[in-house]
């Protein structure tokens, strides 16, 4: 039964490896990452599908994180980080000393763990992305301010008062003001890092509705702990151990047929 | 006992006692400066003494300054006369009795065995004069254009004729203040811009005609000037006053010599405080008189207010930069630590120091250097090149550096990182992340480093004085003449002001209540100064509080 559904997996997992060029959104080659002389990610290969929802998995400390902010090249900003192998973006690699890293960043939004709203008014925090490429037309930003709460599924909430300062918000609505906010400069890559751990049920249950809706428009990555989540919301998940990519597969798969045993153990609640 | 010391309890007692301890000690010295200090300006009552010293009898008019209790030994030993005292201590007062030019001393000490009667006067006089310090008598008649008019019971008279010539000598002030400066200045201008043509050989016959055909328009206007002026002072010292004094003789004083004139034992509550508030506001309002120990301290209090200003508009971007720098950008290793410990022991270096500093790279490399480069028409007298509010604002800025670069780093290190990683993932630069989300972020502990730079620098005098303190400065370094603000003048500071009264004054009598004055408005000009910034900063973090409030 179990050597069954490993084969059915298997299928699967040959599918996301040998994803075409124009269904591939992001593809991480042979990441090794260390943080001074401790290795955080050993070798990681994947390829992250276009315009779906993944999902890494694991347990504290398993390098989820740690793999998401290379993406966006957030490990940057530690000193002692060093980070070897490639992710490609537009099969251009992100970690190439000629690319620009703010330039990065705006095609690859992200959300973190905690609601960060910057101390302005909604509006602004909404609009701070574009402020900073220059765009200062009312109008253009009037219309991207309520383009992008509407994807946010905070409009109808905060329309009358948008010039509010945005820490008056409770925390679910300040985490959509932050995913507005990234989605205000149309990002093709959205990263979240456990976006609802710090939020109430019904406020995470508003943002997993907003992930699927946005899936439609961006490649969303998620780093979640909470696996029912991650089944509830993602199409392909990754499970990490210990900066090992143990199994990456469809999230039906994983979640029903694991083929690694460490990834059942860990999915019905053995350690982690 | 043992329990009660486990419970906690003395600890609490322990901490609210030094807590207590400073409210008392900072709550007492304010209310000591302050009774000391503004009972001075209160009217009090003119006493008139009959007083047998040494068989003699004499009339005393004055004010009882003060009262102590005096060992009867001691006054035996000095020589007094002690006839008709007992006891262990005797009181003695001390009489301010003024009338400084008729008298050997303005003080007097009379002890009460010589006092032989004593009353209150309800005509006593007390005449406030430009020169000389008080007079005390009864006024006996105005003279008004050489008639004299009896004047006994209606004061009206005199309080008319004395506002007469003060406003003529407001006037004359006013002229010569202004219009008479202008012309002195635009003179000195024109024989600068002379000089600096001869230096650069440009000098040509005509342009020497042409300049003195400049400066003798303008010593016509001098003259036009100043005959208004001297016929102003005329009217001025036209009419005069005749009082008797305590000696009885008849004294003719020109009103032109008269300030204020109030008489004290005929005022009531409500005249009383009128004339203190009033009394107040001249010495906030006007200028000092007779070596600093009478009249008031605009000077001082401007200068006071406007050093620290001009500290503050430097200390600010120098230290809030360089703490960017330290914290932002400097790599954490033990050089940047060291840098740091030896900013924070900046702080601790004695204010001369700076003094000397100031003094040696300010004034005399930096002035003397701007001199020889902009102003080699004036020398050899200088003009950056001494001592000056610039140089002293520039020497206080680098005391408070420390301070401000301190609770600068300390407030960027306080933003939370989560909020900068938010601004980064939206492709914002690092310097572009520092100003418009890091800097306004930080910017109530800016404001705090300010606060207490301020504090700081507005208390200081030691290295002020090496570098643009003076007793006495004769004009502000703001006034209406081109270009306006003056940064190389010397000018007068209020902890200056109270060393110089206080310790250097001939008459120390005279000078103590004016030490406690001068005190009060220093302590009010910080506490002023420290409110307003404080302010600002409380608006500031409303503005920009964030999550872990």
């Amino acid at each position: 039964m179990i050597s069954l559904a490993a084969e059915k997996s298997n299928n699967k997992v040959l599918d996301l490896q040998n994803l075409s060029q124009e269904d591939t959104a992001l593809e991480v080659q042979n990441l090794n990452l260390f943080y001074g002389s401790k290795q955080a990610l050993f070798d990681v290969s994947m390829k992250i599908p276009k315009g779906k929802v993944t999902a890494f998995i694991g347990p504290s400390g398993c390098g989820k994180s740690t793999l998401l902010r290379c993406i966006n090249r957030m490990n940057d900003l530690v000193d002692i980080c060093k980070v070897s192998g490639k992710i490609l973006l537009h099969g251009e690699n992100i970690y190439d000393k000629s690319v620009d890293v703010a330039a990065l960043r705006r095609n690859v939004g992200m959300v973190f763990q905690r609601p960060n709203p910057f101390p302005k008014t909604i509006y602004e925090n909404v609009v701070y992305g574009l402020r900073l490429q220059g765009v200062n037309d009312r109008r253009s930003l009037d219309e991207a301010v309520e383009r992008s709460l509407r994807g946010a599924a905070l409009w109808d909430e905060v329309k009358d008062r948008l010039n509010d300062n945005a820490f008056g918000l409770s925390g679910g609505q300040q985490q959509r003001v932050v995913i507005a906010r990234a989605i205000a400069i149309e990002p093709e890559v959205l990263l979240l890092d456990e976006p609802t751990s710090a939020l109430d049920p019904i406020s995470t249950l508003t943002i997993e509705e907003l992930i699927n809706d946005l899936k439609d428009r961006y490649t969303v990555v998620i780093v979640t702990h909470n696996m029912q989540q991650a089944a509830r919301v993602s199409d392909q998940t990754a499970f990490m151990y210990m900066g090992d990519m143990v199994e990456y597969s469809d999230t039906n798969t994983l979640f029903t047929t694991p083929a690694k045993k460490q990834t059942e153990d860990y999915i019905t609640g053995r350690y982690g | 006992m043992n329990k009660w010391f486990k419970s906690g309890a003395p600890w609490i007692w322990m901490t609210a006692g030094a807590v207590s301890i400073s409210l008392v000690a900072v709550v007492g010295l304010l209310i000591l400066i302050a009774v000391r200090g503004l009972s001075y300006f209160w009217p009090s009552e003119v006493y008139e003494f009959d007083l047998s010293i040494v068989g003699q009898q004499t009339t005393v008019i004055g004010e009882i300054y003060d009262k102590e209790l005096v060992p009867l030994q001691r006054l035996q030993e000095s020589g007094a006369d002690v006839s008709g005292l007992d006891g262990e201590f005797v009181e003695r007062l001390l009489l301010k009795t003024g009338n400084r030019e008729y008298v050997d001393l303005d003080f007097r000490w009379i002890t009460e065995n010589q006092i032989l009667s004593q009353k209150v006067p309800e005509n006593i006089a007390v005449l406030e004069r430009r020169t000389n310090g008080n007079f005390y008598g009864y006024i006996e008649a105005v003279v008004i254009d050489g008639e004299q008019l009896k004047s006994r019971d209606d004061h009206q008279q005199v309080f008319d004729s004395i506002r007469r010539s003060n406003d003529l000598i407001d006037e004359a002030d006013s002229l010569q203040k202004s219009e008479i400066g202008s012309v002195n200045y635009r003179l000195e201008r024109i024989r600068l811009k002379q000089r600096k043509l001869e230096l650069e050989h440009a000098l040509t016959t005509d342009m020497i005609s042409d300049f003195d055909a400049q400066r003798e328009v303008l010593h016509q206007e001098y003259l036009v000037y100043e005959k208004s002026l001297f016929a102003l002072r005329d009217q001025a010292a036209r009419d005069s006053l005749i009082v008797r004094d305590m000696r009885g003789e008849l004294v003719t004083i020109p009103l032109n010599n008269i300030l204020d004139i109030h008489f004290p034992n005929e005022m009531g509550v409500i005249a009383k405080s009128g004339h203190w508030l009033h009394q107040i506001y001249k010495f906030v309002s006007s200028e000092p008189r007779e070596a600093n120990t009478e009249g008031g301290v605009f000077p001082a209090i401007f200068g006071t207010v406007f050093m620290v200003m001009l500290m503050a508009v430097i200390v600010t971007p120098l230290g809030v930069v360089a703490a960017i720098y330290l914290h932002e950008y400097a790599a954490n290793n033990s050089f940047t630590k060291l840098i740091r410990i030896a900013v924070i022991n900046l702080a601790g270096v004695p204010s001369i120091v700076y003094g000397v500093f100031g003094l040696g790279f300010f004034v005399y490399m930096m002035g003397g250097s701007i001199d020889q480069l902009f102003y080699p028409e004036s020398l050899p007298s200088p003009t950056f090149g001494s001592p000056g509010v610039i140089w002293s604002a520039l020497t206080l800025a680098i005391l408070t550096l420390p301070v401000v670069i301190v609770s600068t780093e300390e407030g960027l290190s306080r933003i939370p990182s989560s909020v900068r990683e938010g601004s980064l993932a939206l492709g914002a630069t690092k310097a572009e992340t520092l100003w418009r989300i890091v800097i306004p972020m930080a910017s109530p502990a800016i404001m705090t480093g300010l606060i207490l730079a301020v504090a700081r620098a507005a208390g200081e005098v030691a290295p002020l004085m090496l570098v643009g303190v003076v007793k006495l400065a004769p004009t502000l370094p703001l006034d209406g003449n081109f270009p306006f603000i003056h940064l190389e003048r010397k000018f007068m500071h209020l902890g200056f002001h109270i060393y110089d009264v206080g310790f250097q004054s001939p008459n120390v009598e005279a000078a103590r209540p004016l030490v406690y004055a001068t005190s009060f408005l220093l302590v009010t000009v910080i506490v002023g100064l420290n409110l307003a910034a404080i302010q600002i900063r409380n608006k500031l973090r409303e503005k920009y509080k964030t999550l872990e409030q």
